[in-house]
């Protein structure tokens, strides 16, 4: 058994053309059991960028209040809203902060910068960051999700095309993993908007 | 305990000690690399990656992991290319009993079945083999016979084994089976799976260190087997 899929989740994200989507399973099981169906893994950290968590889900939740509060705390000094960029170094320092004893999560971030540029990236439990151009994956279902996005995706997609390149990725990648699915939402950034929707997939 | 010594370097004690020493030997080895079948109307397409490795070290660029075993039927095999060579051998050497016995190619149901029955037959210490049996049923349609290690086996449209297995299955359902999405197409044509197979191998290869090289391509059809070799990243 291993802890970091004693909960089971998935969390994909794409950059697009001049956009960034990201999107989540719903499942929260315990092991086999599936325990809730409404447990997202996405949560907004600015009006620009968001921070997926899947792993343990009690790290999770604990994961996403504290960055809620190192960016709340980050607004109230600069007097401004924290960069994508900086923001993939908050959270790596904040997980190695904890090497010996991990939090066990695998984080992945995407958002628009102030220039309004795609940013996406990934970091692993102990915070070593990966600075994808295309696309970065993490959950119980990294493999099939690196399999169907290596396949689908191609650069320069619209935010149309691309939610539905992510969404046809995450549903098809979750139907060969036992501990995640359940439902899924998709969270498309644009400059001039956020759309997050809610897919119809098995529920199973 | 005393210890005395007689020159440098000698040490003899004079009351030793035995110590049981356990000898293990596995007997297994992943050589990797990644294969798949589809099926279609008229047509069967088995793929395979022709990379042999052994931990990180590489062992060959081109070992061919598919078979012809007849103009029916393809058989390819992943996992421990030992045990893949033995039971490609066993298969090849009952087909030809077969021919003589009954005058007549075993057919691919029949073959499927054998395999079946000679995978179980080392139930207690199994071939470590994935199989994956590809080619024309007797009414002339695309068939895929998939194995597990002893045997299980079962008839599908389309399925992949390997080590990129789950990076390429999710895709397979998706553009072969259709799932997740509105469409009204049944039936592809032989041009449309090796296009997809082809893209399959170039994405496994991206992200799986075990797959790549070359991919060699058999498709079968009522004309006979026909090989297609292409190139995959060598990295």
């Amino acid at each position: 058994m291993s802890i970091m899929e004693y909960n089971g989740g998935a969390v994909v994200a794409m950059v697009g053309k001049n956009c960034v989507a990201i999107a989540c399973d719903k499942r929260l099981g315990v092991q086999a059991m599936t325990i809730s169906t409404e447990f997202k893994k996405t949560f907004q950290a600015t009006p620009k960028t968001y921070i997926g968590l899947p792993g343990l889900a009690t790290d999770v939740q604990t994961l996403a209040e504290k960055f809620r509060f190192k960016v709340n705390m980050y607004r109230l000094k600069e007097e401004r809203e924290i960069e994508p960029r900086a923001l993939a170094h908050l959270v790596s320092s904040t997980l190695y902060e904890r090497r010996f004893g991990p939090w066990f999560v695998e984080p992945v971030i995407a958002g628009l910068d102030k220039e309004n540029r795609p940013f996406i990236c990934s970091t692993d439990l102990i915070g070593c960051i990966n600075f994808a151009k295309d696309f970065v994956v993490s959950g119980t279902t990294s493999n099939q999700l690196y399999g169907m996005c290596e396949s689908l995706w191609e650069p320069d997609l619209e935010p149309e095309d691309l939610f539905e390149t992510i969404s046809q990725s995450l549903m098809n990648a979750v139907d060969r993993d036992c501990l995640s699915g359940w439902g899924a939402e998709v969270t498309v950034i644009t400059p001039e908007k956020i759309i997050t929707r809610t897919l119809r997939s098995r529920q199973d | 305990m005393s210890v005395f010594s007689t020159y440098p370097g000698q040490v003899i004690v004079d009351n030793p000690v035995s110590v049981p020493i356990e000898h293990r030997f596995d007997p297994y080895v992943d050589n990797g690399g990644t294969l798949l079948s589809i099926s279609g109307e008229d047509f069967c397409v088995v793929a395979a990656d022709t990379r042999q490795s052994e931990g990180y070290s590489i062992n060959s660029r081109y070992v061919p992991k598919s078979v012809k075993l007849s103009n029916k039927t393809v058989i390819s095999m992943g996992g421990c290319y030992a045990d893949c060579l033995t039971l490609t051998k066993k298969i090849q050497q009952s087909m030809e009993w077969y021919q003589h016995a009954h005058g007549k190619t075993m057919s691919t149901a029949a073959v499927a079945q054998m395999l079946s029955i000679m995978l179980y037959q080392k139930r207690f210490f199994p071939f470590y083999s994935w199989c994956i049996l590809g080619g024309l049923d007797e009414e002339g349609k695309g068939a895929v016979y998939t194995y597990d290690p002893v045997g299980s086996y079962e008839r599908e449209s389309c399925r992949c084994a390997g080590s990129a297995s789950s990076l390429i299955q999710p895709f397979l359902d998706n553009q072969i089976g259709f799932k997740n999405q509105e469409s009204n197409k049944t039936k592809l044509s032989l041009d449309q799976v090796l296009r997809i197979t082809k893209d399959s191998f170039t994405s496994a290869t991206e992200r799986d260190i075990y797959t790549g090289d070359y991919l060699e391509i058999f498709v079968i059809t009522s004309k006979g087997v026909e090989v297609q070799k292409m190139d995959l990243k060598k990295d």
